[in-house]
């Protein structure tokens, strides 16, 4: 008996915060958790960081570790180049839209920031930022690597901390293309199976190497951000759709920096 | 309760970063399953609203979400105590694992409730009974601990009764 009046009356009470979260009426006291939190968390992070890299790399030594990842670090940034320059190469015969590329993109302006946690649960891929919306962060911004290539969106802007939805995350979708083929479709998280481009067109021409960035439909990312590379084609012929597994160009398991792109605006489109 | 604080601190800024089978360890819940079978769910009762309302503060979930979700522990540990076994410890493995899926089952339900649910369907095979897994490879850390803890405090204790 005792047990189940606990039952209800801690079930209820967790209901109400429930309620009170959703209409973000407990926002302050977040802030206020993760203003005390986060040094603790850092400090266990690096406390933890030796072991977690050992159990990555139990084969690897120091050194070609930390040439890996310089490595990939360089590769980044000049896929996401690359990226830039085939998108400029394919608007150029295209002056019109190029105009009205520019006209929806301003001069880009970024805010560094620190990783400070990532989400715990096996069912999000969401990590915490150290700027928040007294920082000029808000809701829906476009949250990149330090190499330039798409990390999220800021799906939670507390005052001094932000939550990003990583483009992992099963319930993200970005409208995408593969500007080898300029064939377009939509990339997705799903659960621990990184990301997949989907409603490829069957008569499209994607191979595993082309490069995956941002088409800029619906108005939620910028055109030509780097998403990745494709790493395999999938889909019978008889398929109307092909999909594509795509290998994300940012290290988001490691990530340690982002910048949000803070001059970017997204553009939520109402059906007329 | 402070352990309970530190383990819930822990779990959020360290467990992503040690995946098995694809998915996180969740300590929290294994710590606080063992500490039910081992002294009884009393205990539990008080250390689950707070250690859970500390995770979802630091967390992107809303404020209640992982007390929901860690409620079944209470009744789980009930019926453990109700039907005694001839090892705790494979019972204690047991309820982890009920309780592991319990815990997700339930963290599903209320995130598709507020309108950000995971996809169901893909759930049970890549979380659902990994995660299970991975909190029983993990329960002896915590069975023992809590054994050994309740075993010293029951030790210390008589001693203090005869000092005083």
């Amino acid at each position: 008996m005792r047990t189940l009046v606990w039952l209800l009356v801690v079930g209820l009470v967790a209901l109400l915060g429930i309620a009170l979260s959703q209409l973000g009426a407990l926002d302050p006291l977040k802030n206020g958790a993760l203003t005390v939190a986060s040094p603790l968390e850092r400090g266990l992070r690096t406390a933890a960081s030796p072991a977690a890299d050992f159990l990555d790399n139990v084969t690897d030594r120091q050194d070609l570790e930390d040439e890996n990842r310089l490595l990939r670090q360089q590769i980044e940034e000049l896929t996401a180049e690359i990226a830039h320059l085939k998108e400029a190469e394919f608007t150029a015969a295209d002056l019109a839209e190029l105009a009205e590329v520019e006209e929806s993109r301003p001069d880009d302006q970024f805010l560094a920031a620190r990783v400070i946690a990532r989400d715990p649960s096996n069912l999000k891929e969401r990590l915490a930022i150290d700027r928040g919306s007294s920082d000029g962060v808000s809701e829906g911004m476009v949250v990149m690597s330090e190499g330039g290539s798409l990390v999220g969106v800021v799906s939670k802007a507390l005052n001094d901390f932000a939550w990003v939805t990583l483009i992992t995350d099963p319930n993200n979708n970005v409208n995408a293309m593969v500007l080898e083929s300029r064939a377009q479709g939509v990339v997705s998280g799903s659960l621990h199976d990184g990301l997949s481009m989907e409603l490829i067109p069957q008569d499209a021409e994607v191979e595993p190497g082309n490069t995956v960035a941002t088409s800029g439909l619906g108005g939620n990312f910028p055109q030509a951000l780097l998403i990745g590379q494709v790493a395999a084609v999938r889909g019978e012929q008889q398929d109307v759709f092909k999909k594509a597994e795509v290998e994300p160009a940012a290290g988001l398991s490691h990530l340690e920096n982002v910048l949000v792109l803070v001059s970017f605006t997204a553009t939520h489109l109402v059906s007329p | 309760m402070p352990l309970i604080l530190f383990v819930a601190l822990a779990q959020v800024a360290t467990a992503p970063y040690f995946p098995l089978l694809g998915v996180t360890a969740n300590p929290l819940l294994v710590l606080l399953m063992c500490w039910a079978v081992v002294r009884g769910p009393r205990e539990t009762m008080v250390l689950i609203p707070l250690a859970g309302t500390f995770k979802d503060l630091i967390t992107t979930d809303p404020v209640g979400v992982s007390v929901l979700a860690l409620l079944p522990i209470v009744p789980l540990a009930a019926i453990r105590e109700r039907q005694p076994t001839e090892s705790e410890f494979l019972a204690t493995l047991a309820v982890v694992a009920v309780a592991s899926l319990s815990y997700h089952l339930l963290y599903m339900m209320i995130l598709t409730a507020v309108g950000d649910g995971p996809p169901w369907l893909q759930s049970p095979m890549r979380v659902l009974l990994p995660a299970a897994l991975f909190n029983a490879l993990i329960t002896p850390i915590f069975y023992l601990s809590v054994r050994w803890a309740t075993t010293l405090s029951e030790m210390v204790r008589p001693s203090i009764r005869v000092l005083g």
